[in-house]
């Protein structure tokens, strides 16, 4: 099973080697870096790629990690030892029939190998974080109400995201792979480009990369990243607006700066220059 | 053949375990690295888990694999290479054949572990007093009688075949020494301060009280629904951060700090120069005062934790004129300040960077705010303490405590 990239995602021949080396080791991949430099998108490539199917979890602060393994349905349950089941099929001596399984518990059961994505775990908190990486690191969590040990069929490829807001802890950073991907380089940012947009012109995209990376040395709050940066350039193209662009007058600005401060401080650099 | 670089890498501060080591080997046997490129990467995800460590690692690979396989070699000469303890020993065991060269394929896992060990104790023989890796009476991490104490134990003959374990157990920091604070230690003991009380939304439901309540009301079910516990400590940091007295402590105070900040979600902190009056600062250079009387105005069951050397003239404490800053109009002694704060909030405690042996002849004036606020000092140890008694139920209203002399 080898991951090689898609028609639609750029992929840095290192990191295709760390995603493969991450599946045949069997290890979770914690990937770090940057707004828009593609990490959460990994994991959905890879699903892509390798045809195997994606469970996904998006952290929120309250996630005490259990309920991505499974949830258990109490108030389901005295409902319907209260009211009958009808025709629901539902057994309520049976508690299987209340249990919900979250994206880890459906990787672990399923019977396909499964790519799981960890979303943001950095805004969990950091209980939570051990105890979701005993549990991949075990490959099985227990089902507390009835002490049922659940054991992974397959290991599913895990693909850990942080924006690294908050630091994670070491021995949940010791029980990972790590990989930082860097902001993508001039000349990979244009097979970027040429992978969502094959038809763009030359001088197009040149006078745009010019401007992007020259807008993301200013220091704003929220520099460009590459997901607006392809939103620009599609609204250039759909305007057929024409280069070379300069940076006191460039169009859609809105799509490339989101914060008030940030375009305000753009345009404050301007009046300096004239 | 890899044995050596760990080695290095371990000379370069990239902290390796056994663990890593062998899950590196079990990398090789499938065949995970079959050129330099992937060996590279392979032992980078393996090895390095903080971009601090990069760098060491970086140079260590360079100089090890590209120095040892005809490349140029960046930043070791081959003389310092050829000194390292480790070159030497390495040699003899080629030469004397215990440790062949094809040992990576022909060795299993198990066995690596065996030879692993047996390098270590074989090597225990060899150096004594080193600071390189493990030796008697050194500073090395590893080894007996040594100077850091979270180390492995290197002693007898009963370590045989159960490294692993007796790895991973050392790797916990034994609390009761004044073991030296280290980011990964300091944050365990941060984790312990909690305040876990009911917030939220009415979302969980209490089982118990659902099915008491519903037998109640003859089966009729009727749900119960809590709040659930979540941790809402809140945290002000004073820091003492003028003046002389507290430059040597610069380091410690900056890691323990800089971990509180990340640690507590809610957290705020200010400044002060040696003593409080009147204000403390919002801002390190002490400019943007935050009165005393706002900071009494939150809300007490905020823990607030100081940072400070207590070393200060005797004066700036106890007289009423004795504010560091000359041109000053406060006229109440530090004393009243201080224990102002230490009257509204039921919990604080002040942590002084000076060891704890010191405090009688540092200056008089420590053990005057000893009496006024509980000290502890920045060890493992006393942060521990110092927690500890911010997360106590129902601490004396009044300061009281003496200090021990």
């Amino acid at each position: 099973m080898q991951f090689l990239g898609t028609d639609k995602y750029y992929l840095n021949p290192e990191l295709k080697e760390i995603v493969n080396i991450s599946t045949a080791m069997e290890k979770p991949l914690l990937v770090t870096g940057e707004a828009g430099t593609g990490k959460t998108q990994l994991a959905f490539e890879i699903s892509r790629a390798l045809e195997l199917t994606l469970e996904e979890a998006r952290c929120k602060s309250t996630f005490k990690g259990e309920e991505l393994c499974y949830v258990y349905d109490t108030v389901l349950r005295l409902n319907d030892s209260r009211f009958g089941t009808e025709e629901s099929g539902r057994d309520v001596n049976n508690i299987w029939d209340y249990l919900g399984f979250g994206p880890i518990g459906r990787a672990f059961l399923a019977e396909d190998r499964r790519v799981l994505l960890l979303d943001e775990i950095d805004k969990t908190d950091s209980d939570t974080q051990d105890n979701l990486l005993d549990v991949l690191e075990d490959a099985s969590f227990i089902i507390r109400e009835i002490n049922h040990k659940v054991k992974a069929n397959h290991m599913p490829i895990t693909i850990i995201t942080s924006n690294a807001k908050r630091e994670l802890s070491d021995p949940f950073l010791r029980r990972c792979y790590c990989h930082h991907i860097p902001f993508p380089s001039m000349e990979e940012m244009t097979e970027i480009i040429r992978l969502h947009y094959p038809e763009i012109s030359a001088p197009l995209m040149d006078s745009a990369l010019a401007i992007f990376y020259h807008l993301r040395q200013q220091g704003f709050e929220k520099p460009p990243a590459t997901a607006e940066l392809l939103d620009w350039l599609g609204a250039l193209q759909l305007d057929n607006a024409k280069p070379p662009f300069t940076p006191d007058k460039l169009p859609f600005l809105g799509t490339l700066l989101k914060r008030t401060q940030d375009l305000l401080q753009h345009k404050g650099v301007k009046r300096e220059n004239v | 053949m890899f044995l050596p670089f760990f080695y290095q890498l371990r000379d370069q501060g990239v902290p390796i375990s056994l663990r890593h080591v062998l899950e590196f080997y079990q990398a090789m046997e499938k065949g995970l690295a079959p050129d330099l490129d992937r060996l590279f990467i392979l032992m980078r995800l393996i090895f390095v888990k903080k971009v601090e460590h990069f760098d060491g690692f970086e140079q260590a690979f360079a100089a090890y694999f590209l120095g040892a396989e005809g490349g140029e070699i960046p930043k070791f000469s081959h003389q310092a290479w050829e000194e390292k303890d480790f070159r030497r020993w390495l040699e003899e065991e080629m030469a004397n054949g215990s440790l062949p060269e094809d040992a990576l394929e022909r060795l299993s896992l198990s066995e690596l572990l065996q030879r692993f060990w047996d390098v270590v104790m074989e090597q225990r023989g060899k150096h004594r007093g080193g600071h390189t890796w493990v030796g008697t009476g050194g500073t090395s991490a590893f080894g007996h009688s040594g100077a850091d104490r979270e180390g492995i134990r290197v002693h007898g003959d009963s370590l045989h075949g159960s490294a692993l374990k007796v790895i991973e157990s050392r790797r916990y920091v034994d609390y009761a020494t004044s073991a030296t604070l280290r980011a990964e230690n300091l944050r365990q003991v941060l984790a312990a301060l909690k305040h876990m009380a009911p917030a939220g939304p009415l979302t969980e439901l209490d089982v118990d009280e659902t099915i008491d309540r519903s037998c109640r009301n003859g089966g009729e079910i009727e749900l119960v629904f809590k709040r659930e516990l979540r941790d809402r400590i809140q945290v002000i940091v004073l820091l003492d951060n003028g003046g002389a007295s507290m430059r040597p402590y610069l380091d410690l105070v900056k890691l323990v700090f800089g971990l509180m900040r990340d640690h507590f979600k809610d957290l705020d902190y200010y400044y002060f120069h040696n003593c409080v009056y009147g204000c403390v600062y919002s801002d390190p250079k002490r400019l943007a005062p935050y009165l005393v009387h706002h900071l009494v105005r939150r809300d007490p069951e905020t823990r607030v934790i100081i940072i400070g050397d207590a070393n200060m003239a005797p004066a700036e404490l106890m007289l009423s004129n004795g504010a560091m800053d000359y041109f000053s109009k406060i006229r109440v002694p530090g004393r009243d300040w201080l224990l102002q704060i230490r009257n509204h909030f039921t919990h604080s405690v002040w942590l002084n960077p000076i060891p704890r042996s010191r405090w009688p002849r540092e200056s008089q004036t420590i053990d005057q705010v000893g009496e006024i606020f509980p000290m502890e000092d920045l060890t493992l140890a006393g942060i521990r303490r110092g927690v500890e008694w911010l997360n106590s139920g129902a601490p004396p209203k009044r300061a009281n405590r003496q200090v021990a002399v």
